[in-house]
């Protein structure tokens, strides 16, 4: 990405924090259970775990749209506890949520604009929109077309163009490749490891984990609202056992993606 | 039917037509929000007829004034109505329980009403209250001429401030996808709340434009309430332009029908729409998808 990063002494350890977390929805039982995660910057860290294990909701509590019941989260190493998502938003993180989430109804350009409805800087704005298209061609290319017309693929990079219209610094990606064909995929991955090189920390929830710890830096195995087993991803993909319990127990092999 | 009377009835459908789009709009913008069935937005409207009158009853000064007043007071009480009431409701039976609610408000109002100035039938006397204009051989009252143009103006407002206004594309988000709303920093509690205050607008709008040429008393809200709801569910439950037209098509055929059928049947034309459309398309013309489009 373009924009400069900050000066390396002003950065922190971690980018994002979630320290002993609990939660959970209304009076249902909690989901998460003291859960622990830290994103470093320039790092893609993957979450993966079985159906239920809590992934998307530990997305939703980083990004501010559930509060968590106890522990921490820092974002930039800036406690941000029991903030909202425009409080979140400012800090410099973006999710992107599951599935589609375009505001079916309106222009890409409309999308697009109201992923910086918290700037006011016009020239800014106007920068970011260069920006985005020139990342995302198709999203210059249907510029005024109703999103909700455009293919799965094409939806979701609009979203991504939306959630990266105020330069984040930590990018929450809920099953980004969910519903894409294969070479869509490819691209979602691309841009990952591009947000990567532009120092952008990614936390990552992907059903397809395999492919997604070929891309990630970190991998955090959840069960049961716990983080079990958090390690480079190039290990947890060659850990037989790991591949039999959570990656569909096809035989681990070396990629040449792997933590490229 | 003679021709000049069918042009007449046509020419009053089309003013009508304009009063009943303007308060549907409001009446579908709650529901497209909020999925708030509001069966209290026709007691706001008697409200605000009532607070017309008594404007003017007490200063002498023309009822249109009231609205100076009217119209950002009846926007604070929506604001305030949807953050202290509606949003008491659980989201999970938020529709049901808000049919009971906004009618318990409608007779809370009613009631406050007929405490407040009686139940006797209220009418504005004004200098122009009978004068008319001649059209094409149609005569048109004055009154009727002004409460159109009011309702006009309003809803092109409500169309500009919807599509152009930063609040507006706040509240489409909000309306087409409340968490990616949030993502992006709208505060859609608020965003709602201000929805809400802009239907509750509408209905001081229809209520001042109503009490122009309208006899009023506090039950009369219950007159309006069903060929209201009858307009949104033909036009599609949250679409603003679709309530339009359903209103502007109802309000044309009930005039057009008022002069074989007398005024009592010539409302059921809003219930025959209504079984109509419920058979055939039950979404509404505008329902579903198109609801939220602009």
């Amino acid at each position: 990405m373009s924009e400069p990063k900050s000066a390396a002494s002003s950065q922190p350890e971690y980018l994002l924090e979630l320290d002993d977390i609990q939660a959970g929805y209304g009076r249902a039982a909690m989901v998460l259970r003291g859960l622990t995660i830290k994103v470093p910057p320039s790092t893609v860290v993957c979450l993966v775990g079985p159906n239920g294990a809590g992934k998307s909701t530990v997305l939703k509590v980083a990004s501010g749209l559930l509060t968590p019941r106890s522990g921490a989260i820092r974002v930039n190493g800036q406690d941000v506890t029991g903030q909202g998502p425009q409080q979140m938003l400012s800090s410099g993180l973006a999710h992107v949520l599951q599935g589609h989430s375009v505001f079916r109804e309106m222009s890409v350009a409309e999308n697009v604009l109201l992923g910086a409805y918290t700037l006011r800087d016009k020239a800014l704005v106007a920068e970011r929109v260069a920006f985005v298209q020139e990342l995302f061609p198709i999203v210059g290319e249907r510029w005024k077309q109703l999103a909700g017309l455009l293919s799965g693929g094409q939806q979701k990079q609009v979203e991504f163009a939306r959630s990266l219209m105020v330069s984040p610094r930590v990018v929450l990606l809920d099953e980004p490749s969910m519903g894409l064909d294969p070479k869509t995929t490819a691209t979602v991955f691309e841009q990952v490891v591009r947000m990567r090189e532009a120092g952008v920390a990614v936390l990552l929830v992907e059903q397809n984990a395999r492919r997604a710890l070929e891309t990630a830096d970190i991998g955090c195995v959840l069960d049961l609202g716990r983080v079990h087993i958090t390690g480079p991803a190039p290990e947890l993909l060659a850990d037989p056992q790991l591949s039999e319990l959570y990656l569909g127990g096809r035989p681990a092999e070396p990629s040449p993606s792997a933590g490229a | 039917m003679t021709g000049t009377l069918l042009f007449q009835s046509l020419v009053l459908g089309v003013l009508l037509g304009g009063l009943y789009a303007l308060l549907a709009a409001g009446l579908t913008l709650y529901f497209g929000v909020m999925r708030v069935v509001m069966i209290a937005h026709s007691a706001f409207l008697i409200l605000a007829a009532y607070l017309a009158w008594f404007f003017n009853q007490q200063t002498g000064m023309d009822p249109l004034l009231s609205l100076v007043v009217t119209v950002p007071l009846f926007f604070l009480v929506g604001v305030g109505m949807q953050r202290l009431l509606i949003t008491r409701l659980r989201p999970a039976t938020l529709t049901m329980m808000s049919v009971l609610l906004t009618f318990a408000v409608a007779l809370f109002i009613e009631g406050m009403i007929g405490f407040v100035w009686s139940g006797t039938q209220r009418r504005i006397q004004l200098p122009y209250s009978s004068a008319s204009v001649e059209f094409f051989g149609a005569h048109i009252a004055v009154v009727k001429l002004v409460a159109f143009a009011l309702a006009a103006l309003s809803l092109a407002l409500l169309y500009l401030i919807m599509k152009h206004s930063r609040f507006g594309q706040a509240l489409r988000a909000t309306i087409q996808h409340s968490e990616a709303a949030q993502l992006v920093g709208i505060k859609t509690d608020r965003v709602a709340g201000f929805g809400f205050g802009l239907g509750l607008a509408t209905a001081a709008i229809g209520g001042t434009a109503l009490s122009l040429d309208a006899t009023i008393y506090p039950s009369l809200h219950w007159h309006w309430i069903g060929p209201l709801m009858a307009i949104i569910v033909v036009g599609g439950l949250g679409s603003i332009p679709g309530a339009a037209i359903a209103a502007m098509v109802l309000g044309i055929g009930q005039s057009l029908l008022q002069v074989p059928l007398g005024t009592t049947w010539a409302q059921t034309i809003f219930y025959v729409a209504l079984f109509v459309t419920l058979m055939l398309r039950p979404q509404g013309f505008f329902g579903g998808r198109l609801a939220q489009r602009f």
